[in-house]
């Protein structure tokens, strides 16, 4: 297989490299602008942006576990106009490179959503998160289901038509292949694998679920082992490129995206303990090269 | 000049004192480019190079001076004992200065500073500061803490005209807890009229002192605390409800704090 360059095309759009901040723990992106060279990434995922403005979840919204960290924090966001009058400029005037995440709580949201986007002119790349298990509605409900996904995607791909269209997939399914296929029969042009992973916990004193929604999700090196999973059937099920996401902590674990068959990593949860890691990432790829993907046949060499 | 930008900086820790059972204090080498930091600003300590525990550690500024940046750790869980535990000459990697707002000065009116447990730090902190500005007028500190094993006295020396202490045991000073001693001293007219309270400490000492002292004093200040992920806004993690009931707007404790006005807080719509 032929060695790969640092730069790659999402659909119509090039990135300058492969290493992406993923949607959620950077914000919109400027909160870490003194800590993170935006500039030096591929592409900074912002934080999912729905129609109106979210106040999110109440109550606890953090708790650490072994290796990861659950979150609930429930898609709090600005809403559409001030995100696209505010938020994204001051992304874009950082020297980041924006992907927007968009997600909805219904088709009629989601369409206007779409027609915001499609006037924005600030962005040409979109990431559509129906995978978020915080959410009464919408999120996951939707992106679990293949033919909604696939009727979302499709909508997201005509409305945006010359910009990228990304589908971020949740792993809270049987065989998350057949939400892939579903998406990029619908038109996506990439697929983010993976958001995440469905998980509770108890308090200590054993009288209560840690979250008033008992459920949460899921992130930090706890979940790569899933996330290379997802990456590995993904790859192996679509044409379209992989952007490997989950619990990314280290430079090496970047490179058993690429090898699972990923296109590109997007590194979240690990910024908070450290921040340098995606340019550090950014600068191995330039350095050593893109780990090469392990073809149909797999060497029988143990590790 | 270069200007100094927050960021993330390698500290060698000078000195590490063990001031009561649980608590130390850690006096670290400032960075060189690590700015001035203002009384109710932290850092974030990442605690390991493993992912175990995975987030840092947000601990209040005790004081930074022109060569020094010191803290008081107290050891709770794997995190903060980890922490606690850094021997002299160990290099640490800090995030800081972090937190967007702090403890207004006090332009020569009286304060009153009401510190429970680590709350100390902050005030300390802010009690130092003021005086190298020539800021400060009185500072009264009242201090609480678990029992006399737990209470720094030490800590707490010359910036303060008046000092006051409360140990929830009676084992030293008030019996009680810090907000029935304030509430006493007000009680009594023993605190200098027209000051301002300025607080850190456990939530409920912070509410109860807002519900219940606040109308002797003519503002309240205080500093937050709060479990955080990003420590820069970004993340939503630590958010307070803020703003009249009703019509509350979630604030950020690591970025639009760590510092509020008190009586802006929707004390019953936060709930953790």
């Amino acid at each position: 297989m032929k060695q790969r360059a640092a730069r790659f095309s999402i659909g119509p759009v090039a990135f300058r490299n492969r290493v992406f901040l993923a949607s959620g723990p950077a914000g919109y992106g400027v909160e870490y602008a003194d800590f993170i060279r935006l500039d030096r990434l591929g592409g900074v995922v912002t934080k999912t942006i729905t129609l109106r403005p979210r106040a999110g979840n109440p109550g606890r919204r953090l708790w650490e576990t072994s290796a990861g960290l659950l979150n609930s924090i429930g898609l709090e966001n600005v809403g559409a106009v001030v995100f696209f009058a505010e938020k994204l400029p001051a992304l874009a005037a950082a020297g980041a490179k924006p992907v927007v995440s968009l997600g909805a709580e219904d088709w009629d949201d989601y369409r206007r959503l779409l027609d915001a986007a499609a006037g924005c002119g600030g962005a040409d790349a979109f990431e559509i998160n129906l995978s978020c298990p915080n959410v009464e509605r919408g999120g996951m409900a939707v992106g679990s289901d293949p033919e909604l996904l696939a009727k979302y995607v499709r909508r997201a791909v005509e409305t945006l038509e010359g910009r990228a269209v990304i589908a971020k997939l949740t792993p809270n399914v049987s065989d998350v292949a057949v939400l892939a296929k579903a998406a990029a029969s619908a038109g996506a042009h990439a697929l983010t694998a993976i958001n995440t992973v469905v998980g509770a916990d108890l308090c200590p004193d054993l009288r209560a679920p840690v979250f008033r929604r008992v459920r949460a999700g899921l992130s930090g090196p706890a979940i790569l082992p899933v996330a290379l999973d997802a990456v590995w059937k993904i790859a192996r099920a679509v044409d379209i490129p992989v952007i490997g996401s989950g619990g990314v902590s280290s430079v090496d674990d970047a490179g058993k995206f690429f090898a699972a068959g990923a296109a590109a990593v997007q590194v979240g949860t690990a910024i908070f303990a450290d921040p340098g890691l995606p340019e550090r990432i950014a600068a191995s790829l330039a350095r050593r090269g893109i780990p090469r993907a392990i073809g149909a046949k797999p060497s029988s060499k143990e590790c | 000049m270069k200007r100094d930008r927050r960021g993330c900086f390698s500290a060698a820790l000078k000195r590490n004192t063990r001031v009561s059972p649980s608590c130390s204090l850690l006096v670290l080498e400032r960075p060189d480019g690590f700015p001035d930091a203002r009384p109710g600003q932290f850092v974030s300590i990442r605690v390991a190079d493993s992912p175990v525990p995975l987030l840092r550690r947000p601990y209040s500024i005790m004081d930074c001076s022109p060569r020094t940046i010191s803290l008081l750790v107290k050891a709770v869980g794997r995190g903060s004992s980890s922490i606690a535990a850094r021997k002299p000459g160990d290099a640490l990697d800090i995030m800081g200065p972090l937190g967007g707002s702090s403890f207004p000065e006090p332009d020569g009116a009286p304060a009153i500073f009401v510190a429970g447990g680590t709350g100390l730090a902050p005030l300390l902190f802010a009690a130092r500061a003021w005086r190298r500005r020539r800021v400060a007028g009185k500072i009264v500190m009242l201090y609480g803490a678990g029992s006399r094993g737990e209470l720094l006295r030490d800590l707490v020396k010359g910036e303060f005209s008046s000092r006051a202490f409360a140990t929830l045991d009676g084992s030293s000073g008030f019996h009680g807890d810090v907000v029935a001693l304030c509430r006493s001293l007000v009680r009594d007219r023993r605190l200098p009229a027209g000051g301002t309270l300025y607080s850190c400490g456990p939530r409920g000492m912070v509410r109860a002192l807002e519900e219940e002292v606040r109308g002797a004093f003519r503002a309240h200040y205080t500093s937050l605390e709060s479990v955080m992920a990003c420590g820069v806004g970004a993340c939503r993690g630590c958010v307070v409800p803020v703003g009249k009931k009703g019509a509350t707007v979630l604030r950020t404790v690591c970025n639009d704090g760590t510092v509020f006005d008190a009586a802006d807080i929707a004390w019953e719509e936060w709930e953790e």
